[in-house]
């Protein structure tokens, strides 16, 4: 099976869109694509929002069908996170597992905190560059618990199993090991990454520690029973997400037809990004 | 004489009017490639010879040309051999050259430029022992907005880092754009760190590590690394400033063979090029590749 992305609209406006399709026939990026790549050898699908150093904050919207990937908006305006010193943009491929929801309803044992209502939230450490809509297959090898204005927002740590490093990399202590730096520059990354925005800096749970490959084997299977349940109708609250999809035939939200309803692809130039975007923020001892 | 009276008024046209437009060629990050500076008159000039130094010892300020915006990997330069001084993208094995990406930086850490009519000249030792690096004086423009190349930048110079390349004397002069919000609050080294801190060890290990990856040994500097300051950075651009007047005037006298002089062709004889830029080659793959030091 091949997967391809349909841009719809300039990226950097309020029109873009990018719809996942599945052999030409547009799929939900949320729901349709299969968690597993390949079960018995533990590799997952993984949906790329954002490729690395860059600043649009990208993200699989749950509002719209078929839930395309669109640029956060704040009181309005398009979202861009800032650059902090010395890092530019993101400093991963970042993007979401398909069929995963960290839910809002239920606190997290060790974390004591409410999911934050998305899609489980991966971080791609390949040395390629990937782009928006791209479906990767990834190996999984850590996770960080960021509390995010006091929410968890689990963070797993992956890479593109068509990576040079993969086979070298099976655990998280592997990680630092072949990407010396990384795991700290990440910890430092999630938690300053607000403060240039006037937001106080984030906690992670566990000290900052990365939890190891079976633990975050655990989020992952949490968190899709935690979809399975929202994509039967079982949520307790499932917050206005909308559930269609075009392949789950079981599904009470199963409608082959909303493929239809998508826009045909429409590429236009990037829009220029504003000029302030440019800046480095330098957030004294955050290291 | 009337040469001389003639670029005397070329010269004054340019600091009048301030438009200097470029024009390029070829295919960007390919070997064709050339981006040649247009002069207010419309004639090609050289980046090197034909855009004024205009140092001033008081204000701290000279110009700029910017050849590598910030957050880019394309290692462009101008090119000191060839007349006119386009900027073009260093080859290396044929191929053109991109900077490596070392962790935690993305491609170069600051504007990267150089600073016009300043040579480092590679003839009598100076520092230690050490002759310069036979190009014009490098500088790293530390500014909030990435720059274009080709964009000349009026600059105040805040310091300046003596690299030792390759056993050649190569500084890096550290300055601010003078229109950047900062620049008014910056006025040395010390203020680079107390509103930037940390980017004054980030450019030293940066230049120290960039070449690791391609099998280089770590870069060394003189003064153990150690910064020197506007002051003494301002006296190392007036030094340059004289080698390079020295350049253009046929001062230089060569013996040594394997040093080849810049060429010394600048603007005065109407040479006029057409645009034909073609669309980009891309980028490869490896330069997005992340090295971990």
């Amino acid at each position: 099976m091949s997967y391809t992305a349909r841009q719809v609209g300039a990226k950097n406006t309020l029109d873009y869109r990018v719809f996942i399709e599945k052999d030409g026939k547009p799929v939900s990026a949320f729901h349709d694509i299969p968690l597993y790549a390949d079960e018995a050898n533990g590799i997952f699908n993984m949906v790329v929002e954002i490729p690395r150093w860059t600043n649009a904050k990208l993200e699989i919207t749950k509002e719209e069908k078929l839930n395309p990937i669109i640029q956060d908006t704040k009181k309005g305006k398009l979202r861009f996170v800032r650059n902090c010193f010395p890092h530019h943009g993101y400093i991963h491929n970042y993007g979401a597992f398909p069929q995963t929801w960290e839910d809002p309803n239920e606190a997290h044992p060790e974390t004591k905190a409410v999911g934050d209502n998305d899609p489980l939230d991966v971080l791609e450490i390949g040395e390629q560059v990937a782009y928006t809509g791209q479906v990767k297959q990834v190996k999984v090898l850590g996770v960080m618990a960021l509390l995010d204005e006091g929410e968890t927002d689990w963070k797993v740590i992956a890479i593109d199993i068509n990576d040079p490093l993969a086979p070298k990399l099976n655990d998280i202590e592997d990680v630092e090991k072949h990407l010396p730096g990384l795991l700290r520059a990440t910890n430092e990354w999630f938690r300053i990454y607000k403060i240039p925005d006037g937001k106080p800096e984030n906690q992670f749970a566990f000290s900052g520690e990365a939890k190891n490959k079976k633990y975050t084997l655990e989020v992952i299977r949490e968190t899709n029973e935690a979809w399975k349940k929202l994509i039967s109708g079982k949520a307790s609250d499932a917050k206005k997400i909308d559930l269609t999809n075009t392949t789950l035939a079981e599904t009470p939200t199963y409608s082959a037809e909303a493929a239809s309803a998508v826009p045909a692809a429409n590429v236009l130039p990037d829009e220029a990004i504003d000029k302030s975007i440019d800046k480095w923020f330098f957030i004294s001892g955050s290291a | 004489m009337r040469r001389a009276v003639q670029h005397l008024r070329l010269i004054r046209s340019h600091l009048q009017s301030r438009t200097y437009h470029h024009v390029a060629v070829g295919s960007k990050y390919s070997t064709s490639f050339r981006q040649y500076l247009q002069l207010p008159n419309g004639e090609i000039g050289s980046y090197f010879h034909d855009v004024p130094l205009n140092l001033n010892l008081e204000t701290k300020t000279c110009n700029m040309i910017v050849e590598v915006p910030r957050w880019s990997n394309g290692k462009f330069e101008i090119s000191k051999n060839e007349p006119l001084n386009p900027i073009t993208q260093d080859i290396k094995k044929g191929k053109p050259r991109f900077v490596n990406n070392i962790f935690p930086y993305h491609g170069y850490i600051h504007n990267y430029g150089a600073i016009p009519q300043s040579w480092e000249q590679p003839l009598v030792p100076l520092l230690s022992g050490l002759k310069g690096d036979n190009d014009p004086l490098d500088c790293c423009e530390i500014g909030s907005e990435i720059a274009k190349m080709g964009d000349i930048k009026k600059v105040k110079i805040l310091g300046s880092l003596a690299l030792i390349d390759d056993g050649e004397l190569d500084w890096k002069v550290l300055c601010i754009d003078v229109e950047d919000p900062m620049a008014a609050k910056m006025d040395d080294l010390s203020d680079v760190e107390t509103y930037m801190p940390g980017l004054l060890d980030a450019t030293r290990s940066w230049f120290r590590d960039y070449k690791i990856p391609t099998g280089k040994p770590p870069n060394v500097f003189a003064f153990d690394g150690e910064y020197q300051d506007s002051l003494s950075t301002l006296s190392t651009v007036q030094e340059c400033h004289e080698a390079w007047t020295a350049l253009v005037n046929g001062k230089f006298q060569l013996d040594d063979s394997d040093i080849e002089i810049p060429s010394i062709a600048r603007a005065g004889t109407h040479i006029r090029i057409e645009p034909h830029q073609q669309d980009d080659t891309p980028i490869p793959q490896e330069a997005d590749k992340w090295y971990y030091i």
